[in-house]
């Protein structure tokens, strides 16, 4: 009677390899796309991918400014992740990530020259925090208490905050601005003391502490009654209510927590790499490119490690292709193409395709006791 | 398999399979409609119903088998399809859109409908039809200001206009008083004379004795039985349903009840909308009682056991538990001062869907030992109380990871109802706790509420099934707009006595 190829049908449960298997293909297949886009240029794929292979993972040199790329990414990921987990649409992860850069940045010129780096470095990597959980507070606070959209109030923040910045640079003569520098205008490099120590090339401490604060806010989230209470709001708000848990305070909590997230990774991104208050080092959409990271790891804070990777490696091969003619842009359409494929990929997580049949099987899989 | 002459036949189905996730809902099931009858459609919840229903409305495309309409063969692409093929469908939750009118709900989807709405048109056939047929409503009227049983008139008004040959009405009794339903069997019974065929789901046996010609019993997906219903004992059917004799448990009566554990006293509770919704309302549960409210829905039931439980905050009125105050409490103190309850809509409130078992069943306790040292969380105590929890209140189908709403009706309010026990509370609130459960859930349901009378709690059970109140319940009250209209003990209660009370006719009380 019916005619149809396939049924759609929706999964009881996706095994552990599933849920390996379509980031990584969606990665591959991202990367196909790209072969498409790439050979049509008149470039051959496979050099312009072991090109950026080679680059990221290539050398010890790369791989260590590999991972002073994800330094920032495992974070933002963080920030993305544990919002979406209890459904509050955090996107304004960039604009949490440029001023936890501006009170890191602040704290450490206040601070100035002479404090020692056992006071200034505990103190940037919580201002970077306190900076990313008062920007979020300021969509946060409305969206529980009057109900606003955080889609919108945290995406216009972004744009927002980068004028901050820029504005703090380029238009005043604030303490961010470096008054030796006459020619074009800089972030004024903040003093040593508060630089994250290097230990292997460029690459510094800033890895472990994101390293460390994924791996909290996983214990959090997973270990802990108020992650589990977080966790019953994020399924149902109404059965959490009925079932005695604060919701709005564990949304407000959530949503700071994600923006302190994200602050952290722009207090350790001046502190580490930059140096500076710098527009031009901080706007490279870091919080933004967050977004995909929390996708393709699944929402999964241990899986963001790996994968924040991954993306730093693409961020890192991209000036590399430039000496092989190829534009640096290819980065950034790859990463494209990988959201999409990720958030394509859910589809497949979610559902199976079955050819009907006239006696249907009764595979033990998805069978629901009844 | 022959297939029916037309004369005779408005519908036939022939082998129709029809499977979910792997499990078979429809399984070869053969099914004759004859023009002008009345046929009853009898199983528990889950023996496929609904999906047979489903599929003849076109909601559903069966996996295999044939469908005949007057006897030449038919493929449904969608409700669409089958209504204009004269099927129609009454579902269990209205498709009416509250806040247009009920001549503009006729008008959806209506495919003679102009560019212009001839409301007057509109507003003349739903009347003469309301009249023609005995269902009366305004048709000027948003759906929103009418009762449950006036929008299922407006449901049944709409096939009408559409000229529906077969009117398939899924549970209709399950929203409406006795009386109203005794008007609906009338309404069906005209509809009948005039040579439309009926088909009417149901699991109560009374009703479908009463008005149906045919009966179909279905089980496990599988048809069991195929009887004009004056052949059929109602004790045959029950069996063929259930397939083994069952008796549901009641309350053994008791006249000795323990001190006052739930004192309420000018209750007053407001909707959503603002509107008062509990009106007043005081009463008392003692310990080792059950206390029932019977009421058509949206009588305030609602707003009773959310006001009670610190769900809502009260406009007016005190709460007391075993003699503490706790109208100002929030809903983690009311559960800490001993407060159980059993919501309606499961997956709605009371379950998190996503969740697994295990964590659904720590979903109250998990702030304190054995779940929580601290503010950690101890897996084991999640998973040995998990085990013993599920083993213990036989819980089916729980497999490690598996979110709990892929489980069935029956075993997810097992799952709810045993961890409300588990809480060892001293007042019990279950609202309609069995609806929608087949007959063996329903038993464990029944059974669990009975314990927790026996072991010397006071219970509020909110019901619109008066079967269950009858059958559980020491003392009944009525709620009518918000107000007591009515207090009985049960061995005075009857369904006719409460019907009336819960219709709004005041009784005249003799001294």
């Amino acid at each position: 009677m019916t005619t149809r190829r396939f049924i759609v049908e929706p999964r009881g449960l996706a095994s552990p390899q599933l849920k390996l298997f379509v980031p990584v293909a969606s990665v591959l297949a991202a990367m196909a796309v790209g072969a498409v886009f790439l050979l049509v240029t008149g470039v051959n794929p496979l050099t312009v991918y072991a090109q950026m292979y080679d680059a990221a993972f290539g050398s010890a040199r790369g791989f260590s400014e590999t991972l002073i790329s994800a330094t920032p990414l495992i974070l933002t990921g963080v920030a993305a992740a544990i919002a979406f987990k209890m459904l509050v649409w955090n996107i304004g992860g960039e604009g949490q990530f440029l001023m936890g850069a501006v009170f890191a940045a602040g704290i450490a010129i206040w601070l100035g020259d002479g404090a020692p780096a056992a006071l200034a470095l505990p103190a940037v990597v919580l201002a970077g925090g306190l900076g990313g959980a008062v920007w979020a507070a300021v969509a946060a606070v409305p969206r529980v208490y009057l109900g606003t959209n955080e889609i919108i109030t945290t995406l216009m923040l972004n744009f927002i905050a980068l004028n901050f910045v820029n504005f703090l640079i380029f238009g005043s003569n604030s303490p961010w601005r470096d008054p030796a520098v006459t020619t074009f205008p800089s972030g004024r490099p903040i003093p040593d003391a508060a630089r994250m120590p290097d230990f292997f090339n460029r690459l510094d401490i800033g890895i472990f502490i994101a390293i460390g604060m994924a791996v909290a806010a996983w214990y959090l989230m997973e270990k802990t009654s108020w992650g589990f209470a977080v966790r019953i709001v994020g399924d149902s708000s109404s059965t959490a209510r009925y079932a005695g848990v604060g919701v709005a305070q564990k949304i407000l909590g959530v949503f700071l927590l994600s923006g302190a997230a994200a602050g952290f990774a722009g207090g350790l991104f001046v502190s580490g790499p930059v140096g500076a208050l710098d527009p031009r080092s901080l706007d490279l959409g870091l919080g933004f490119t967050g977004i995909i990271v929390a996708a393709l790891a699944r929402l999964n804070l241990i899986a963001v490690i790996p994968v924040a990777i991954l993306m730093g490696a693409l961020n890192n091969s991209g000036p590399s292709l430039q000496a092989i003619g190829v534009p640096t842009a290819t980065v950034t359409m790859l990463q494209g193409a990988i959201l999409i494929f990720a958030v394509a990929g859910e589809f497949f997580i979610r559902n199976r395709l079955r050819r009907p049949e006239r006696s249907s099987s009764s595979n033990p899989e998805e069978v629901v006791a009844a | 398999m022959t297939i029916g002459s037309p004369d005779t036949l408005a519908v036939e189905l022939v082998d129709v399979d029809k499977a979910f996730y792997g499990v078979k809902a429809n399984d070869r099931v053969n099914f004759q409609l004859a023009r002008g009858e009345i046929h009853a459609l009898l199983g528990e919840n889950g023996a496929g119903k609904s999906t047979l229903c489903s599929i003849l409305a076109g909601l559903y495309r069966p996996d295999a088998g044939e469908m005949f309409l007057e006897g030449r063969a038919v493929t449904f692409k969608s409700p669409k399809d089958a209504l204009a093929a004269g099927i129609g469908m009454v579902y269990q939750h209205f498709r009416l859109v509250p806040n247009l009118t009920v001549a503009e709900n006729f008008a959806l989807g209506y495919p003679d409908v102009g560019f212009r709405l001839e409301e007057k048109e509109l507003y003349r056939a739903a009347e003469e039809l309301g009249e023609r047929y005995g269902l009366p409503v305004d048709p000027s009227a948003r759906i929103w200001q009418l009762s449950v049983g006036e929008q299922q008139r407006v449901e049944i008004l709409k096939l009408l206009y559409r000229n529906a040959k077969v009117l398939i009405l899924d549970e209709p009794t399950a929203v409406l008083t006795p009386q109203e339903s005794t008007a609906l069997f009338a309404t069906m019974r005209q509809m009948a004379a005039e040579g439309r065929s009926v088909i009417f789901v149901s699991h109560k046996l009374h009703e479908v004795k009463e008005v149906s010609d045919q009966v179909t019993v279905l089980r496990d997906g599988k048809v069991v039985a195929g009887v004009a219903t004056k052949d059929a004992e109602p004790a045959d059917l029950a069996r063929m349903m259930v397939g083994r004799d069952l008796v549901l448990p009641t309350r053994d009566p008791q006249t000795e009840f323990g001190p006052i554990m739930l004192s309420v006293d000018g209750l007053r509770v407001q909707d959503d909308r603002g509107l008062e919704a509990v009106s007043g309302v005081s009463f008392d549960v003692r310990a080792g009682e059950i206390v029932g409210v019977a009421g058509v829905s949206g009588n305030g039931q609602r707003e009773l056991a959310y006001g009670l439980f610190g769900l809502r905050a009260l406009t007016s009125g005190t709460v007391t538990i075993d003699g503490v105050d706790i109208t100002e409490a929030s809903v983690l103190e009311h559960i800490e001062s001993g407060f159980a309850y059993i919501p309606q809509a499961r997956l709605e409130m009371g379950l998190a869907p996503g969740m697994t078992t295990e964590d659904n069943l720590a979903l109250k306790a998990f702030w304190h030992a054995p779940y929580s040292k601290g503010r950690r969380l101890v897996a084991s105590a999640f998973r040995d109380e998990g085990t013993r929890q599920i083993e213990q209140y036989d819980i089916r189908g729980v497999r490690p990871g598996l979110p709990i709403r892929l489980l069935s009706g029956g075993n997810l309010q097992k799952a709810l109802v045993a961890r409300e026990v588990e809480l060892k509370s001293k007042i019990l609130i279950a609202r309609s706790p069995t609806r929608g459960l087949d007959v063996g859930a329903t038993e464990v349901v029944r059974n669990l509420i009975l314990a927790e009378r026996s072991r010397g709690i006071g219970v509020l059970l909110i019901s619109e099934d008066l079967d269950e109140l009858l059958a559980l319940s020491d003392r009944i009250l009525v709620l009518y707009e918000g107000e007591v209209v009515g207090e009985m003990p049960c061995e005075e209660a009857t369904a006719e006595r409460l019907g009336l009370l819960m219709a709004g006719q005041r009784e005249i009380v003799s001294p």
